[in-house]
């Protein structure tokens, strides 16, 4: 009764945060409330079985979970006073299918992520649910939404630097108009980006937002950029190519990252861009081997055709707007003519 | 007694039946990849094996047409050299004549169904069409298909007005075949439902007397040339298809 009764009055004192929270009414903050209290695991690791009280009253769960809820099989463990688990790898693994009991939908999601896939073929350290929102102190995602990408920055530390660099990244801390790590990659079905099916969606992912007539405004771009990138050869390519995946002798059609970068996306008019006018010969010539200092000419730099703007491509296609109805009109009518005169000869 | 008119040579035949192929093969390749927003575009390039094998297809055959037209220019210009051939497939004072007296006669104004030589102006309107086609298709087919090499020699703004007028001409060609050659070669009631000269290149001479009555007369030399005063047509188009009668 002491051991129980003192640590529970100390930190009913200390921390009047957490009380009256359901954790509290199963006892177990009464022994998990010591920080220095650990368990060695056979790996040699020590596994903390310090529960910050504080931290889960505050976190979304914190209101409505009791800790059995999580640690379904604790009784027995503590029965015996042993863990069957050997690493702390092992022990985040365990309560990753916990989550599934409430959070079903996230976690069919997660199914048909990079991470699991990865996780699948043995990779033990892709990520789980706690990996990203945490255990004990999880709190509503995306708040504030700059976060989000320091998450993902423990493992993907080098991407995190260069979009930090990036036109998109120096804003994430001040705006959320800009997107974060999982507006493009999404959150729980995570895409493999290897294979080319995440670039092939980019038309489709970056025209959320630079479609956005109010967003665009804000910043003066234009929201045409889906539409003309469309209509021309790289987007009739590769609308065509949907579904298929980049491997040997396979080259898809050039996509926004492929031009824009990815993670290092700039401003068009930036020095750095590698669409930036002097920059442009060397983009095209990822691709179009050996292209000359006219051939970015050929790209009406997501313009429509206009008289001002490209006055050769805009004259023919006005020519042929008239031309076609006039022909296909003219040989309709004369045939018209024909079979009426037939039909007034009989 | 039967007899024909042997109206198209072998070369002719052949040349027909050449454009006929790359023509469809051209549509069912290029057409999807004008429209590549439609669920039938989807399909056919499905068909082909992909966008990627589809464009090898429709370059295959581009080639092939680029082949064809040079072919058909150098053979007719070397026949004209050497006075095999004339000129009978060139336009002519007649032909705009022809061509209004015919509107006339459909609309009623006049009972004169015009005579036609070995041409008519529509056959001729067609044919000049497909060479101008041939050549635009043909020269901004291959800006596409080299873009790279095309922009070391023209500007690059011309690469993609080549692939508006490709797209376009291309789309106007397939309407004006659809429409225009399928109703003469096949809904026409004269030819219903089919006017397989341009195969067996032999057509009536019944027919004939019907629809080019100032060839059949100077081929068969019982009839002045025609009033219109171009009989200098006459030795030329000999050459294109001798008379045979059969028994």
């Amino acid at each position: 009764m002491k051991r129980f009764l003192l640590p529970l009055l100390v930190a009913f004192a200390a921390s009047p945060a957490w009380a009256g929270i359901p954790a509290e009414s199963e006892d177990c903050l009464g022994c998990h409330s010591d920080p220095d209290q650990t368990y060695d695991l056979p790996s040699g690791e020590k596994l903390s079985l310090y529960v910050n009280q504080e931290a889960f009253a505050k976190s979304v769960h914190g209101e409505t979970l009791r800790c059995t809820e999580c640690h379904t099989d604790k009784t027995s463990d503590h029965a015996t006073g042993q863990l069957k688990f050997k690493t702390r790898r092992e022990v985040t693994r365990a309560y990753y299918e916990q989550c599934k009991g409430c959070h079903f939908a996230n976690y069919t999601k997660t199914l048909d992520g990079v991470h699991f896939a990865v996780m699948a073929k043995g990779n033990d350290k892709a990520a789980l649910c706690v990996d990203c929102h945490g255990a004990h102190d999880i709190s509503r995602p995306g708040q504030p939404r700059a976060r989000i990408s320091q998450m993902c920055s423990g493992c993907h530390g080098q991407e995190a630097a260069i979009y930090a660099k990036s036109v998109h990244g120096r804003l994430a801390g001040s705006s959320s108009d800009v997107p974060v790590c999982t507006d493009c990659h999404r959150a729980h079905d995570t895409t493999d980006p290897r294979d080319g099916a995440l670039a092939a969606r980019t038309p489709e992912i970056c025209g959320r937002c630079h479609t956005d007539e109010k967003l665009m405004k804000r910043y003066g771009l234009s929201t045409k950029v889906v539409d003309t990138y469309l209509a021309d050869f790289h987007g009739m390519a590769a609308s065509l190519q949907q579904g298929k995946k980049k491997g040997p002798g396979v080259r898809l059609a050039a996509v926004c990252t492929d031009c824009h970068g990815v993670h290092d996306i700039e401003k068009a008019d930036s020095p750095n861009s590698s669409v930036m006018a002097a920059n442009l010969q060397k983009t095209c010539a990822k691709c179009h081997e050996g292209a000359s200092e006219s051939f970015p000419k050929a790209w009406l730099s997501h313009y429509e055709p206009t008289p001002e703007k490209a006055p050769i491509v805009w004259a023919v296609q006005l020519f042929y707007k008239l031309m076609i109805p006039f022909m296909v009109g003219g040989l309709v009518l004369q045939i018209a003519l024909h079979l009426w005169r037939v039909v007034v000869n009989r | 007694m039967s007899n024909y008119i042997v109206r198209f040579s072998l070369k002719q035949r052949i040349e027909h039946f050449v454009t006929m192929t790359t023509f469809a093969a051209l549509c069912l390749t290029g057409l999807p990849q004008k429209f590549y927003t439609t669920g039938w575009a989807h399909t056919l390039v499905d068909l082909f094996g992909g966008i990627d094998n589809t464009r090898w297809v429709h370059r295959f055959f581009g080639v092939l047409l680029a082949v064809s037209t040079v072919v058909h220019f150098a053979s007719g210009i070397a026949a004209i050299l050497s006075r095999k051939i004339g000129f009978s497939m060139v336009p002519t004072k007649k032909d705009f004549e022809d061509a209004i007296q015919q509107l006339r006669y459909y609309l009623g104004m006049t009972d004169q169904h015009p005579q036609y030589d070995r041409f008519t102006y529509k056959e001729k309107f067609e044919y000049w069409g497909l060479v101008a086609g041939n050549v635009i298709m043909v020269v901004t087919g291959f800006m596409l298909f080299f873009p790279v090499k095309a922009a070391m020699l023209i500007p690059g703004q011309i690469i993609p007005a080549a692939k508006v007028a490709h797209s376009n001409e291309g789309l106007m060609a397939f309407f004006v075949i659809t429409v225009w050659h399928i109703f003469n070669a096949h809904l026409n009631p004269d030819v219903f439902p089919f006017d397989a000269s341009i195969f067996t290149g032999k057509v009536s001479r019944e027919r004939y007397l019907h629809e080019h009555p100032l060839e059949l007369a100077r081929l068969e030399g019982g009839l002045p040339p025609d009033a219109h005063g171009h009989g200098g047509h006459g030795d030329a188009s000999s050459g294109h298809g001798g008379k045979r009668v059969v028994g």
